[in-house]
């Protein structure tokens, strides 16, 4: 793609973002969509100054999208592990100061916002410090790896009168937006249950290499730096559920084994959980990390439609159909006789719906770099985008509530002593 | 059976007689399923091993004897005894005394009823409702067989008509009944493709039909209909001919290889043509 290419895609996103959020229900659901929606082109030195700490896979794709955003530049990397912070150095170049230490890079200054993209269980104090040095925060999804954290982030931030934004860049996915208008809509009817689900067959252990130890490299893997698939992967999909059921779940029960990959692990390689939501609405969540067949996918289930966002597809309800013999028993009543057709409805067991759906849109874009001029529009006003934290804040919470049903192995109601946001 | 099976009586009709009429399909169901254990999974055990069986449950029994009644008229083109891993499989090797119930085989072979447990259950429902005073009532297994008692409740025969199976709207053709049953079978259309649905086999030289056919039959019995549309599905050449040739039959063979060459049917063909 050329940057023509990309501007194009990118008004396009844009056109998109605007048509969906001008209906009323989206632009309640997502006001932060148009607001993002709205950044302009701004000179280089105008830009918004990011330190990303972390430059590990995750914080180098950050680094990639930040490249691509009209209102945000990285000014400054940081990583206690060598090998990541070499690999952060050559993709920004030798003019963008790198550090090992992320307290000597605040210290350093020329900063408007940190990027935070390093385990989970060290978000909490690079965002409070960040904070304390007067600057905004993007933090990677989960949060914080408890919920106190998370709401310790949402106090400082709203303490600090500066930006908090958390990664859940589907709420800048065109193809969600689209999907929550239609939703709005009613064009699947009452929705009373998400199905969502991230399964992926391989074991999450990476290699360690020499002079790194296990649970540095594969913190994911440990309790006391993650709680596994509930908070690297589950958040995104809770999130979902919680936006498109526009709620947060009263209460969650839960299961949780180490099911396939005993290799010393102590998070769950296999969860399933129930998160009630009120009316009796349901968000049913399994993840597992031994069979991928169905992916990654969520289903928004309505009572005259489906709609699949991460498979950009929306599906009607198969109307039942009027047996002849009914309509015969109608004619009799109504005195009337009239041929009677057969021969086509022999009843199979009720199997899915095969039908191919229709297309909900897609696009040539980067949700991950739109979440980001959104939050450099944000620092660059002074105004979080509008909802966005409460969120993510709930995403999160809920994923650790997940956690702790599954632990207990008793429901978990919703806490009642949340930070307000 | 896997389908759908209604009772529609008109006039009236207590509980008790709609129940007895459910119990017997469902007795049929118990006795000639091979899904679970059942009167026919012991037979076929029996027979597998080269055993003399001795049947002793009456609705099998009297399967059995619809089946070696009516076996002939098929040219042995229905036969529940085909397998088409097993070449050798047939009817013909079995041996059925009805006076003793005693079955044997010359060779191993395993009974599957297939559609006939339809036809077959249509009619002892219908013994039933008969036998309660019901004198209009149509019945329905998965509306690819249906048997109606009597006339239809607003007087004279039932009109029944069978859809093109690809073409909506459009009609193979429109048939009379009375007291009589119908049965389809297709390769084509609605529910073909469904899973644990076996390809259908000519059993006299285990040739797998491909052909994009649908055949009607109307018999006096359900369990013939079924019998018959299946036989003329699979049928070829001369055989079709003699069976759609009966002259006491009403018997349909619609193959759309030669759609534009099949023979127009009378809009209305009317119950008693035969008589």
């Amino acid at each position: 793609m050329n940057d023509y290419d990309f501007d194009q895609t990118r008004r396009s996103f844009i056109d998109r973002v605007l048509k969906a959020t001008a209906f009323a229900g989206v632009a309640s659901a997502a006001p932060w969509a148009a607001a993002a929606a709205g950044t302009e082109q701004v000179a280089v030195g105008d830009r918004v100054r990011l330190g990303v700490i972390g430059t590990g896979d995750r914080g180098r794709a950050l680094i990639q999208n930040i490249a691509k955003t009209r209102n945000c530049t990285v000014a400054a990397i940081c990583d206690n592990y060598a090998p990541n912070l070499a690999k952060g150095r050559a993709l920004v170049g030798s003019g963008v100061r790198a550090f090992s230490d992320y307290r000597a890079m605040l210290d350093a200054r020329g900063l408007d916002a940190l990027v935070i993209a390093t385990p989970l269980h060290l978000h909490a104090r690079p965002a409070a410090d960040g904070f304390a040095a007067g600057l905004h925060v993007w933090c990677e999804k989960a949060m914080a790896r408890t919920i106190e954290d998370c709401g310790a982030m949402v106090k400082q931030a709203q303490g600090s009168g500066k930006i908090l934004q958390i990664g859940h860049q589907r709420m800048f996915h065109p193809t969600y937006l689209n999907a929550l208008k239609r939703v709005k809509a009613g064009e699947i009817g009452t929705v009373t249950q998400i199905r969502a689900s991230w399964h992926r067959n391989n074991s999450w252990r990476r290699a360690v290499p020499a002079g790194a130890s296990d649970r540095q490299i594969n913190w994911r893997l440990y309790r006391d730096s993650s709680a596994g698939l509930m908070t690297e992967l589950a958040t995104h999909q809770i999130q979902v559920g919680n936006w498109f059921l526009d709620g947060v779940p009263t209460r969650v029960i839960g299961s949780g084994s180490i099911c396939f990959w005993k290799d010393g692990r102590e998070v769950y390689d296999h969860v399933a959980l129930i998160y009630e939501y009120a009316g009796g609405r349901k968000l049913i969540y399994t993840s597992l990390l031994n069979n991928a067949r169905y992916g990654c996918e969520e289903q928004i289930q309505g009572s005259t439609g489906t709609i699949e966002p991460e498979l950009g597809r929306i599906f009607r309800e198969v109307p039942p159909k009027t047996l002849a013999l009914q309509r015969m028993q109608a004619d009799v009543k109504r005195g009337q006789k009239r041929a009677i057709p057969i021969g086509g409805a022999t009843w199979f067991p009720e199997l899915p719906v095969t039908t191919p759906g229709e297309s909900l849109g897609w696009g040539e874009y980067s949700e991950t770099m739109l979440q980001f001029e959104g939050f450099g529009e944000a620092v660059r006003s002074g105004k979080p985008l509008p909802g966005l934290l409460s969120q993510a804040y709930h995403a999160s919470v809920a994923s650790l509530i997940g956690e702790q049903a599954m632990d207990s192995g008793e429901a978990v109601k919703w806490p009642t002593s949340l930070v307000a946001v | 059976m896997g389908t759908r099976i209604e009772i529609h009586a008109f006039g009236a009709a207590d509980d008790d007689a709609l129940f007895a009429a459910r119990r017997a399909i469902e007795a049929v169901d118990d006795a000639l399923t091979i899904h679970r254990p059942s009167p026919t999974t012991a037979l076929n055990a029996g027979l597998m091993a080269g055993e003399i069986a001795v049947v002793t449950d009456r609705v099998l029994l009297d399967a059995l004897v619809e089946i070696e009644t009516a076996y002939a008229l098929t040219h042995g083109l229905f036969d529940p005894a085909a397998d088409a891993s097993k070449r050798s499989a047939g009817w013909d090797a079995i041996s059925f005394d009805p006076a003793t119930a005693r079955v044997s085989a010359s060779r191993p072979v395993a009974l599957d009823f297939g559609g006939f447990g339809k036809g077959f259950a249509l009619d002892r429902a219908g013994a039933v409702l008969r036998e309660a005073g019901i004198v209009s009532a149509l019945l329905s297994a998965g509306e690819s067989s249906i048997a109606v008692i009597g006339e239809h409740p607003l007087g004279g025969a039932w009109p029944i008509t069978v859809p093109h199976p690809t073409k909506p709207g459009d009609m193979l053709v429109e048939l009379e009944l009375t007291n009589e049953a119908l049965s389809i079978s297709s390769t084509i259309g609605a529910g073909v493709a469904a899973p644990e649905r076996a390809a259908m086999i000519r059993p006299i030289d285990g040739a797998i039909i491909t052909n994009d056919r649908t055949t009607v039959a109307i018999e006096p019995t359900g369990a013939r209909a079924e019998m018959m549309s299946t036989a003329l599905l699979v049928a070829d050449g001369d055989h079709a001919t003699r069976l759609l040739t009966d002259p006491f039959a009403r018997r349909f063979l619609f193959d759309f290889a030669h759609e534009a060459a099949m023979p127009a049917y009378p809009a209305r063909m009317p119950f008693d043509e035969r008589l």
